[in-house]
């Protein structure tokens, strides 16, 4: 039976960022996903550093929109959430691997117990924060890419 | 000089506790006075101070290691704080011997002592979390291995039963256990486990560690002087390896692999042993399925098999594979820095587990892991093989 899962959505949050990853967020402003990407390598890398992981410089490190969609690489249900988060319950989190090749841990909308699956496709979902910023969540990928 | 050139003479331990009634720097006292009791040796002899970083109530301190000697009067060489997470212990006795090695001191009180729920300083705001996971709602460890359990299944398959087997028999163990903490000395069954309340699903109530408070420590000084001493149960490590951030330098791993692969190796290669040859083993158990993954790791078994292992062994302390013997943290309680499955494979080796006592006391493992990392399955990872001198 298709249990409904709960959405974040109703959360307030108020999130303190690194200066590191100002540019990310300045992204999500226009709903762009806009993540790290290692000029020398060809690598991507989330969540955002001051350097790239992959050569250990600054220098290597540019930032690129990528498309957000991906697969379910594994998820967990919290049945008892951080303060902020009581009555939201039961609601999952999701590690997604994004199309580039990075892991992205978000919250789900839109989507049942039932559907949830490691595998499934998955697409961004914005949700306005009150700073002018989007919370990158994702949602079911169900049509033609 | 080397690792094996150096021994622990001696440990204790307070009893674990929900939570302490006593300062964290009184049960530290206790520890310090049961450890001279028991060695014969003076105060002014210990001149190394090695204190495990995975502290709650020292956390809030820089100065905490320095504090703590002050507090209980010691003068030292080697003033250590070791900061390796749920490694910090087995870390502890690997920094002591190089310390000693060194000539840096010669008789190290390696101190584990915590009251992280009387007192928590902890701050992890600093940190990944307050961008990339508190925002989403994942909670902490249970939410970091509901991912990782989930995750396992989905490669391998996984039957929640035999994760249950192994919260049987270290419960068991903590029943046989007078230092476990009381709230947890209660027998379970196997149904007990798969119909206890979800956490973070598939993270049940009793895959997870409970925090409790307690304090417990070791002394080490070299193999020579111990024999100087005449102090004979004692205890060598014969293998240490530790990995911090296993593939830190990768964007997409295997979360059912850790650092445990490469230091489990290491450290069993400079013990000369294969893990078919580890008599009991002590591996760090923050959840349940962290045991398995470790079996997969160490060798016991194949990555994938870890479920088919646990239900062709017998883990209890009389069985083929006697397993964290004193309950392992998840059925005595995350007390004293993690330091519970070291301290017990100490006791074990030296013949005074009493009614839990392991018949083969040839070699003991004892493992740690420490830290969650981003999406992954956790930041340290340690081995320590200790044999009876």
């Amino acid at each position: 039976m298709a249990k409904a899962l709960n959405d974040t959505v109703g959360v307030k949050r108020a999130i303190k960022h690194f200066d590191f990853s100002e540019p990310y967020w300045e992204g999500t402003k226009q709903k762009k996903l806009v993540i790290q990407y290692c000029k020398a390598t060809g690598k991507y890398q989330h969540f955002p550093r001051p350097v790239s992981i992959f050569t250990g410089r600054r220098r290597d490190i540019e930032w690129r929109e990528v498309s957000g969609k991906g697969v379910v690489f594994s998820y967990t249900v919290t049945h008892r959430g951080a303060p902020a988060f009581r009555g939201a319950e039961p609601y999952a989190v999701v590690s997604v691997t994004l199309d580039v090749g990075v892991n992205f841990i978000a919250n789900i909308v839109n989507c049942t117990a039932a559907e949830l699956k490691v595998g499934m496709k998955v697409k961004p979902y914005w949700h306005a924060l009150d700073d002018g910023t989007h919370l990158m969540m994702f949602q079911p990928d169900n049509g033609p890419a | 000089m080397g690792l094996r050139d150096n021994a622990i003479v001696a440990y204790a331990e307070t009893k674990v506790m929900e939570k302490s009634d006593r300062d964290v720097w009184v049960l530290s006292g206790e520890i310090l006075e049961d450890l001279l009791d028991k060695t014969g040796i003076d105060k002014n002899e210990i001149d190394g101070l090695v204190m495990a970083g995975l502290t709650g109530t020292g956390a809030g301190n820089p100065f905490w290691a320095q504090t703590t000697a002050d507090v209980l009067g010691l003068e030292v060489g080697f003033c250590e704080q070791v900061h390796t997470g749920g490694c910090s212990a087995a870390g502890c006795v690997a920094r002591a011997a190089a310390a000693i090695d060194y000539g840096m001191c010669e008789i190290a009180f390696l101190l584990f002592a915590d009251t992280h729920v009387l007192e928590d300083h902890t701050d992890h705001s600093h940190s990944y979390r307050r961008e990339w996971t508190d925002p989403y709602g994942l909670m902490g460890p249970p939410g970091a291995f509901g991912l990782l359990s989930r995750r396992y299944e989905a490669q391998y398959g996984l039957d929640y039963r035999m994760l249950g087997k192994l919260a049987v028999t270290q419960r068991n163990h903590a029943l046989l256990n007078e230092n476990a903490c009381e709230k947890l000395r209660m027998p379970i069954t196997i149904d007990d486990y798969m119909k206890s309340r979800m956490i973070a699903d598939p993270i049940r109530l009793l895959d997870c560690v409970m925090r409790a408070d307690g304090a417990a420590g070791l002394i080490m000084m070299s193999r020579k002087r111990a024999k100087q001493k005449g102090l004979t149960k004692t205890i060598i490590p014969i293998g240490y390896a530790e990995r911090t951030n296993f593939k830190g330098g990768e964007n997409l791993v295997d979360v059912t692999k850790s650092g445990h692969e490469i230091c489990g190796k290491k450290a069993l290669d400079a013990a000369g042993l294969a893990s078919r040859d580890i008599a009991s083993f002590h591996p760090y158990d923050d959840f349940i399925i962290a045991i398995m993954l470790q079996f997969e790791a160490f060798g016991f078994c194949k990555p994938g098999e870890g479920v088919q292992f646990i239900r062709d062994r017998d883990f209890s302390y009389n069985g083929d594979l006697p397993l964290n013997t004193g309950g392992g943290q998840i059925s005595a309680g995350q007390a004293a820095c993690s330091s519970h499955n070291l301290v017990e494979a100490v006791r074990q080796l030296q013949g005074e587990a009493g009614k839990r006592q392991v018949k083969d006391t040839r070699n003991a493992l004892v493992t740690g892991i420490g830290w969650i990392n981003y999406g992954r399955n956790w930041g340290s990872s340690a081995a320590l093989v200790l044999v009876p001198e």
